[in-house]
Formats: structure tokens, C-alpha cells, sequence
């Protein structure tokens, strides 16, 4: 492992996280639970962070979890913002790189596949 | 429902996590005539009940669940292709989860995608530390991310940049070692 380079990406990254305020501004995270992963969710997930990376969204982050009891729609992604956390369903790994480059980039929720928006209190 | 090894694999890790496993390690090795896959970890255990139950399709320890499939998936599949099975639970804590399948069953399933399978759970799990080993009789490589997390410091592995690398190492090491996706 050259941890060299590792350092080298912490040092460019920090600066860049200075500049903007350092907090993340969304996060992503898909449902990795058995019926998720038989679903797909792991080409899922990894289309989410190939996109994430290839745009260089610094303010995104991206996490899993297990099972959501919606095991019909797998594999399951949310989106949590500011406001509000919505909920896509029957996700693939194209629908994953539109909800980044339409819903994450600009705001535009995925048409088809929401399945729930609930507003954030506070 | 389960095609590849490595949806197994993503399968134990998703246990491991939900243990509450801190420190987890994965093993993808070939050893002879066999084709080796063991998760390692220092979660909540099984009771002598649970053990006994792992392959039992209508045990489960997640509350309000009917089944869980997992283990038994997994014992299924060892099974079918001439190999084995076995978890344990030392009296320290822990778990430790072992396939063992003939290299050249025919029923033994692809490996599919190590890569795509392990590092987005890895990446994705901060509080959790991973070591990935791969072997191939006698080429090994390793994955430790504390090793990763110390010279990263608050970055997170999710970063694009970051993320990218690992890619490039894991491949490298997938390569070192000889395996290839779908074997």
C-alpha cells in the first residue's frame, strides 16, 4: 500500500474542506441488507461512489445500511438533506449515477422511482 | 437468489456490522484445491443456541424478523458443491465464519466481484476497522484500514480521490494474487 500517496490526498483534501466550511452538505446512503445485496444494492452503491468520485463532490457522503422493511423495492437509497430525506426504490445502478448527477448535483429528485419525502424537523 | 461467493461475503460482512463487530477481517484465499472465503470478527457472538441454529433458514436473531437467510444460504451452497461450513464463536467473543469449496466443483458458484463487494462496505463503515487478506498459495496481500485511517486522518475513505485509490490497490492486489472477477 503506498500510504505515501494517501498522504499526499489528505493534504489536498483538507485544504479543500477549509475552504468551503468543512461540513457535508447531503448523504447518500443505500440499503445493504440480504434482500438489498440479492437485489443489486452493491452495484448500486458502487455507481453512487464512482459518480460521487468522478464529479468530485467533496460535500457528499455516502453510507449503508441494513434492512428498512421495504424489501419489495430493493435495492433502497435515501437521500438526506437540510430539509427533508427522500426515498427512492427499485433503484439500478443507472437511476444510482441520476440521483447523483440530477437529485444530489441539482436538486432535481428522479422521477419513478420516489418512494417516500418526509421533511426534517428543526 | 444468491449467484456469486461475494454476495455471501457482503452477506457475513452486513452480520458482522450488525454484531457490532469493531474489527472485522475478510479472507478471500485459494489453498490447494480449494477456494477459501472466512469472515472474522469481534461482534456480539453467537449463544450455543445461535450456533446451533446458523443453519437452520427459520432462526434469526434480528427482533421482529421471521427468517434470516444468510448462514444457511451459505451452509446450503458449501454443501451443494462438495465443501464445507463452519462457525464458531471462541469463549473471548466473536465470530468466525469459514467456507471451504472444492476449486473445481461444478457446482461451486463464481467468486464474482471482490472488489465491488468488499471496499463499498469498507468504505462506508466509519468506526469500523477492516483487514482484507487475499491469498493465492503462496503470493498474499493485505488491507489494513488503520493503517489507511492513520494516514488519511479526518478524511473519509467515501472521498472520490480517495476511494479511487483503493480501487487501484485492491485491483493490484487481486492481481498479485491471481484471482480474477468471475472465477
Amino acid at each position: 500500500m503506498k500510504l505515501d500517496d494517501l498522504r499526499k490526498i489528505r493534504e489536498r483534501v483538507q485544504d479543500e474542506l477549509r475552504l468551503r466550511g468543512g461540513t457535508a452538505r447531503v448523504r447518500v446512503v443505500v440499503g445493504m441488507g440480504t434482500s438489498g445485496i440479492a437485489a443489486g444494492a452493491r452495484q448500486v452503491l458502487r455507481a453512487i461512489l464512482d459518480e460521487v468520485s468522478r464529479r468530485e463532490l467533496g460535500d457528499v457522503v455516502v453510507g449503508q445500511t441494513g434492512e428498512k422493511g421495504l424489501a419489495s423495492h430493493e435495492p433502497v437509497v435515501e437521500v438526506y438533506e437540510a430539509e427533508q430525506v427522500t426515498v427512492y426504490g427499485d433503484v439500478d445502478p443507472d437511476v444510482a449515477q441520476r440521483i447523483v448527477s440530477e437529485h444530489v448535483v441539482n436538486g432535481r429528485p428522479v422521477q419513478g422511482h420516489v418512494l417516500e419525502v418526509r421533511e426534517v424537523d428543526g | 437468489m444468491i449467484g456469486d461467493l461475494c454476495m455471501h461475503l457482503a452477506d457475513l460482512l452486513q452480520n458482522s456490522l450488525r454484531a457490532g463487530a469493531r474489527h472485522i477481517e475478510v479472507g478471500i484465499e485459494r489453498r490447494g484445491d480449494c477456494l477459501v472465503l472466512w469472515v472474522a470478527d469481534d461482534g456480539s457472538g453467537f449463544s450455543e443456541d445461535g450456533h446451533q441454529r446458523a443453519c437452520d433458514p427459520f432462526y434469526t436473531s434480528k427482533p421482529g424478523r421471521q427468517v434470516g437467510l444468510g448462514l444457511p444460504l451459505l451452509c446450503q451452497t458449501a454443501e451443494q458443491a462438495g465443501g464445507e461450513f463452519s462457525l464458531r464463536s471462541p469463549e473471548e467473543g466473536g465470530t468466525r465464519v469459514e467456507a471451504r469449496l472444492p476449486w473445481d466443483h461444478p457446482d461451486r458458484p463464481p467468486l464474482g466481484d471482490p472488489l465491488g463487494t468488499v471496499l463499498p462496505l469498507i468504505a462506508t463503515s466509519p468506526g469500523v476497522e477492516f483487514v482484507v487478506r487475499l491469498r493465492h498459495d503462496h503470493a498474499a496481500w493485505e488491507l489494513d484500514t488503520r493503517e489507511i485511517r492513520a494516514a488519511l486522518g479526518d478524511v473519509p475513505l467515501t472521498h472520490g480521490e480517495v476511494f479511487t485509490f483503493l480501487e487501484e490497490e485492491f485491483r493490484e492486489g487481486l492481481k498479485l494474487t491471481g484471482f480474477k472477477e468471475d472465477e
